[in-house]
C-alpha cells in the first residue's frame, strides 16, 4: 500500500507529471472582482497571465478551504491508509491550516500528516516530487516525513522579480520591504527562508539577473535537481536551462510556468530557480 | 444578503460585526505601526475594543432601524472609546449616526451624505488636527464616495468598494504626508485600522462573512522608500512622554468646548468629544492628577486608565525589534546633488555625507556619519578619488568596523551599494562590492575650470569635457556630441543599461533630448535619466551591463 502524497498547486507541478507521480494537487484560488477560478484548473497560465497584464482588476488569491482537503483525503482513504500533505509555507497562505483542520472534517478512517515545507513554487515542487518518488518506493509514511523535514534544508529557491509591486500589493513582501521606492529602475532577487520572502539582492537588468542565478546554481557542489520557471519571460527560461545543462544533466531541470496564485505576487517578467542539493552521504 | 438597494439597521450591524471581527485578525499587526503621535504600539488593540464596544451596544439599540443602530454604535464607541484612535473612530461613528438621523434605512445617497459627517465630525473632536492619520483616510474615502455617486454609478455595494479601495490608496500615502511615518518606514497605524474595518464592512455586504474566516487583511505598505536621517539631526530632543490619561465624564451643564479650551496647554493629542452629559477624554500629559482634578469638579469619571508611555514606549521598542529589518551593516555614502542624495537613499544607504569633488568631507564630518549609524559594521561609499584617503582614516577613529570600499565614481558607488548581498557576511559583501564597482564605466561631461594643455587635447577654459572612469578624454562644445563620441569608444555590445544623472545646472528637457539622441544611436539599450542635481558636472552617465 502507497502512501498518497498531496500537496497545492502552488508548487508548480506540472499537470503532465502528476498522474505518473501520484501527486494530487489542491487548487488555491484566484479572485478577479467577482470571478473566481481554481488555480491551473479553471484558469490556464497563458490566460491568467493574459488577464494580469492587460486586464483592468486586480486579482486576488485565496487558500483552499478545509473542505477541499477533507474531501480529497476520503476519496484517496479509499486506496490507502496514510498520506502526507505538504503545503507552501503558512507564513504566506493559510492553506497548510486548511490542511490541518481538514483533517477532523475527514470522515473515513485515515491517517494524515500535514507538513509545512515554508517554501513556495518549486522551492516546494521539488520536495513534493522527491517525497512522491520515495512513496513509490515503498517508503512508509514516517520515513517520508523524516525524508521531507531533510529535504526542506536542502531546498533553495530564489527568484529574479521585474517588479515589486505585484509582491507588495499582494501583502507578501515581507522582509524585502526595503527595496521599494527605488528612484532607479532596479530588478530584486528574493529567497524564501524560513517562510518568508528575504531580500538576496538587486540587479539592474535581467542579464544581470541571469547570471547572479547562473552563480548560485554553481555555488551547489552536488545538486539533486533544478527547477525552472518563469511567468511570462518563456524564451529567457529556456536560455537558462541551456546553461544551467552544464552544471546538472538536462534530465534533472524540471521547467514550468509559474501558477497563477504564485504570478498574482509575482507579477510578469519573474523568474525562479530552486535547487534540491543532494543528501549528504 | 438582501436587497441591495438600501440597508436597514440590522445591515448595519452585521457590517459593524464582521468590520470587528476582520479587524480583530490584523489588531496585532496594527499594533506594530504604530509610531503616532506617541509610539506606545497599542492602536489596533484600542480600535478592535473600541468596535466591539460598538457591536455590543447596537444590539441594545431600541429597533432596527438605521437611526437607532447607528446611535447605538457611536455610543458604544464613545463609551468604550481607547486612545487616539478609538476616541477618533467614536467621532466617526457619531457623524454617521448624525447623518443617519430619522432613517429607517439608508440608500448609496445616504451613505456617502453619512460618510461626509463622519469626517467631518472627525476633524471637529481633534485640537490640531495632523494629515496622514486616520483622519485623511476617512476624508479621502468620504470624497471618493461622493465622486462615485456624482458620476451616477452608485449602488451600495460599488461605493463601499470605492470607499476601501480609497482608503488604501490614502494609507499608502500616509508616509507622503507625516514624515515621522517615513523614517519609520510605516504607514499610519489608524488609518490601516479604518481601512480593515470598511473593507470589513465591505465583505459582509457583498455576503462574503463565511469565506473571510480563513483569509487575513491585507498589510498596507507604502511605496515610498524609508527616509534617511541626515548626520546632523541625530541629537534628537529627548522629550519626556509623561502620562496617557483617559477618562470618561458623565455630568450636567459642561460642553466639550470649554474643556477642550481649559485642558488645551495642558498636554499633548488632546481629544475631547461628547455631549453635555458625557464626555471623553484623551491627552497626553506630565500632570495626570492636574487634570483628573479638573474633571471631578465638573462631574464623576468612569474608566479612568492612566499609563505611563515611557512603559509603553519601551514595550512598543521590544515589538519593534520583531519586524526592523537586521541593521547588522549599515553603509555611508559621500554624494552631492539632492537628486541623487535621493538616489543613494531610496537604495537604502545609512547616512549621507554631502561631498564630492571640489568639496571633499572631513575625516570629522565621516566620521560623524559613521557614529550616527545604529551599525557596528559599516561600509563606506567615498564616491570619488579624493576622498578615499579621508575615507581610510575613519578605522583609526572608532570601534566599528569599516570597510571604504574603492569607489571613485557615483556610478561605481551606485553599483557596489546593488551589489550588497543581504544575506551574505561583512567580508563577503566587501567582495561582492567591490567586484561590482569594476563592472560599471562611468562617463562625466563636465566644463573645464581653466585652459589647459593635456595630453593631445588643446581645452579652452569653460570648453566640454570628457571623462571616462575619471581619465580626461575629450573635449568639445556640445555635450551631447562629447558623450556621443565617448559612448562610441566603447564597446556597448555587451552593455544593457545606460544611466544619466544630470545636474543642477542642465534642465531636465536638456537631458531627455540627450538621451533620445544617444537612444537613436543605440536603439537596443535601455535608457533611464535621473535628475542627480549634482554641482558642475552636466551628465554623469553610468553604463553597465
Amino acid at each position: 500500500m502507497t502512501v498518497k502524497i498531496i500537496t497545492d498547486s502552488t508548487s508548480d507541478i506540472t499537470n503532465e507529471i502528476t498522474p505518473e507521480l501520484g501527486i494530487t494537487v489542491v487548487p488555491l484560488t484566484v479572485i478577479f472582482g467577482h470571478e473566481t477560478f481554481l488555480d491551473r484548473v479553471t484558469i490556464t497560465t497563458d490566460e491568467f497571465y493574459h488577464r494580469l497584464i492587460y486586464g483592468a482588476v486586480w486579482p486576488t488569491t485565496t487558500q483552499p478551504t478545509p473542505k477541499a482537503f477533507a474531501d480529497v483525503y476520503d476519496n484517496l482513504a479509499t486506496e490507502t491508509e496514510e498520506i502526507l500533505v505538504i503545503t507552501l509555507s503558512a507564513k504566506l497562505s493559510g492553506t497548510y491550516q486548511s490542511a490541518v483542520s481538514a483533517k477532523s472534517l475527514a470522515t473515513k478512517p485515515c491517517r494524515v500528516e500535514v507538513i509545512d515545507a515554508q517554501k513556495v513554487a518549486m522551492g516546494l515542487g521539488l520536495i513534493v516530487i522527491s517525497a512522491a518518488k520515495a512513496a513509490q518506493n515503498g517508503a512508509t509514511l514516517d520515513e517520508l516525513v523524516t525524508l521531507v523535514q531533510g529535504a526542506i534544508t536542502r531546498s533553495h529557491l530564489i527568484a529574479y522579480f521585474d517588479t515589486l509591486k505585484y509582491l507588495a500589493k499582494g501583502g507578501r513582501i515581507g522582509k524585502a520591504q526595503g527595496m521599494l521606492g527605488s528612484l532607479l529602475s532596479i530588478k530584486p532577487i528574493l529567497t524564501v527562508k524560513d517562510g518568508e520572502v528575504h531580500p538576496l539582492t538587486r540587479v539592474r537588468s535581467l542579464s544581470a539577473g541571469m547570471d547572479y542565478i547562473y552563480n548560485f546554481v554553481a555555488s551547489f557542489p552536488q545538486i539533486e535537481s533544478v527547477a525552472v520557471e518563469h511567468t511570462t519571460i518563456g524564451d529567457e527560461a529556456n536560455k537558462l536551462v541551456e546553461c544551467l545543462s552544464s552544471l546538472c544533466p538536462k534530465e534533472n531541470i524540471y521547467q514550468s510556468p509559474v501558477s497563477p496564485v504564485i504570478g498574482t505576487h509575482s507579477g510578469p517578467g519573474a523568474l525562479a530557480i530552486t535547487v534540491l542539493e543532494a543528501e549528504k552521504t | 444578503m438582501k436587497s441591495v438597494e438600501s440597508l436597514n439597521g440590522q445591515d448595519l450591524r452585521g457590517m459593524m460585526a464582521t468590520a470587528t471581527s476582520w479587524l480583530e485578525k490584523s489588531a496585532a499587526n496594527i499594533d506594530a505601526l504604530n509610531v503616532f503621535p506617541v509610539p506606545d504600539g497599542d492602536t489596533g488593540t484600542n480600535m478592535l475594543l473600541t468596535m466591539r464596544s460598538s457591536v455590543e451596544e447596537a444590539y441594545r439599540a431600541p429597533d432596527s432601524s438605521a437611526a437607532a443602530v447607528s446611535q447605538a454604535i457611536a455610543k458604544g464607541a464613545l463609551m468604550g472609546a481607547r486612545g487616539n484612535s478609538g476616541v477618533i473612530l467614536s467621532q466617526i461613528w457619531s457623524g454617521l449616526a448624525q447623518g443617519l438621523k430619522g432613517k429607517e434605512s439608508f440608500t448609496a445617497v445616504d451613505l456617502t451624505e453619512a460618510l461626509q459627517q463622519a469626517a467631518t465630525a472627525a476633524y471637529k473632536g481633534i485640537g490640531n488636527p495632523v494629515e496622514g492619520t486616520i483622519l485623511t483616510v476617512i476624508k479621502d474615502a468620504a470624497t471618493a464616495a461622493q465622486g462615485q455617486m456624482e458620476n451616477g454609478r452608485g449602488s451600495l455595494i460599488s461605493v463601499m468598494e470605492i470607499v476601501a479601495d480609497a482608503a488604501s490608496e490614502s494609507v499608502a500615502n500616509t508616509p507622503k504626508l507625516l514624515p515621522i511615518l517615513r523614517e519609520s518606514g510605516v504607514v499610519d497605524a489608524g488609518g490601516q485600522g479604518l481601512y480593515t474595518i470598511l473593507e470589513g464592512a465591505l465583505h459582509h455586504l457583498r455576503g462574503e462573512a463565511e469565506q473571510i474566516q480563513f483569509r487575513k487583511p491585507q498589510m498596507i505598505t507604502s511605496n515610498l522608500p524609508q527616509s534617511t536621517r541626515v548626520p546632523q539631526m541625530t541629537a534628537v530632543e529627548e522629550v519626556p512622554y509623561g502620562y496617557c490619561t483617559e477618562f470618561m465624564l458623565k455630568g450636567e451643564k459642561f460642553t466639550t468646548d470649554e474643556i477642550r479650551a481649559k485642558l488645551k496647554k495642558k498636554g499633548q493629542s488632546l481629544i475631547v468629544v461628547g455631549d453635555a452629559t458625557t464626555a471623553r477624554i484623551h491627552i497626553h500629559t506630565i500632570d495626570p492628577g492636574n487634570i483628573i482634578r479638573y474633571a471631578t469638579s465638573l462631574g464623576t469619571i468612569h474608566q479612568v486608565s492612566v499609563r505611563n508611555m515611557d512603559e509603553q514606549y519601551q514595550d512598543f521598542l521590544e515589538m519593534q525589534k520583531e519586524r526592523a529589518p537586521a541593521v547588522d551593516i549599515a553603509t555611508v555614502a559621500v554624494v552631492a546633488g539632492e537628486g541623487l542624495t535621493d538616489v543613494f537613499t531610496s537604495l537604502g544607504v545609512a547616512a549621507i555625507v554631502p561631498g564630492g569633488q571640489t568639496m571633499n568631507p572631513s575625516t570629522k564630518e565621516i566620521l560623524q556619519a559613521v557614529k550616527s549609524v545604529a551599525s557596528e559594521k559599516i561600509f563606506i561609499l567615498p564616491n570619488n578619488k579624493n576622498v578615499i584617503l579621508t575615507a581610510q582614516q575613519i578605522q583609526s577613529l572608532t570601534d566599528k568596523r569599516i570597510e571604504v570600499v574603492l569607489t571613485e565614481t557615483i556610478p561605481q558607488g551606485i553599483a557596489a551599494l546593488l551589489a550588497f548581498g543581504y544575506e551574505a557576511d561583512f567580508e563577503t559583501n566587501a567582495q561582492l562590492m567591490g567586484e561590482a564597482k569594476s563592472r560599471v564605466r562611468t562617463i562625466e561631461i563636465t566644463h573645464a575650470t581653466r585652459s589647459a594643455r593635456i595630453a593631445s587635447l588643446n581645452i579652452k577654459k569653460n570648453q566640454v569635457i570628457g571623462l571616462l572612469d575619471g581619465e580626461l578624454l575629450m573635449a568639445g562644445n556640445e555635450p551631447l556630441h562629447v558623450l556621443n563620441k565617448m559612448l562610441a569608444e566603447l564597446n556597448l555590445k555587451s552593455m544593457e543599461i545606460i544611466t544619466i544623472y544630470y545636474g543642477a545646472d542642465t534642465s531636465a528637457d536638456e537631458a531627455e533630448w540627450v538621451s533620445a539622441g544617444i537612444r537613436e544611436q543605440h536603439p537596443r539599450l535601455q535608457i533611464e535619466v535621473v535628475r542627480g542635481d549634482q554641482p558642475h558636472s552636466n551628465y554623469i552617465v553610468s553604463i553597465e551591463a
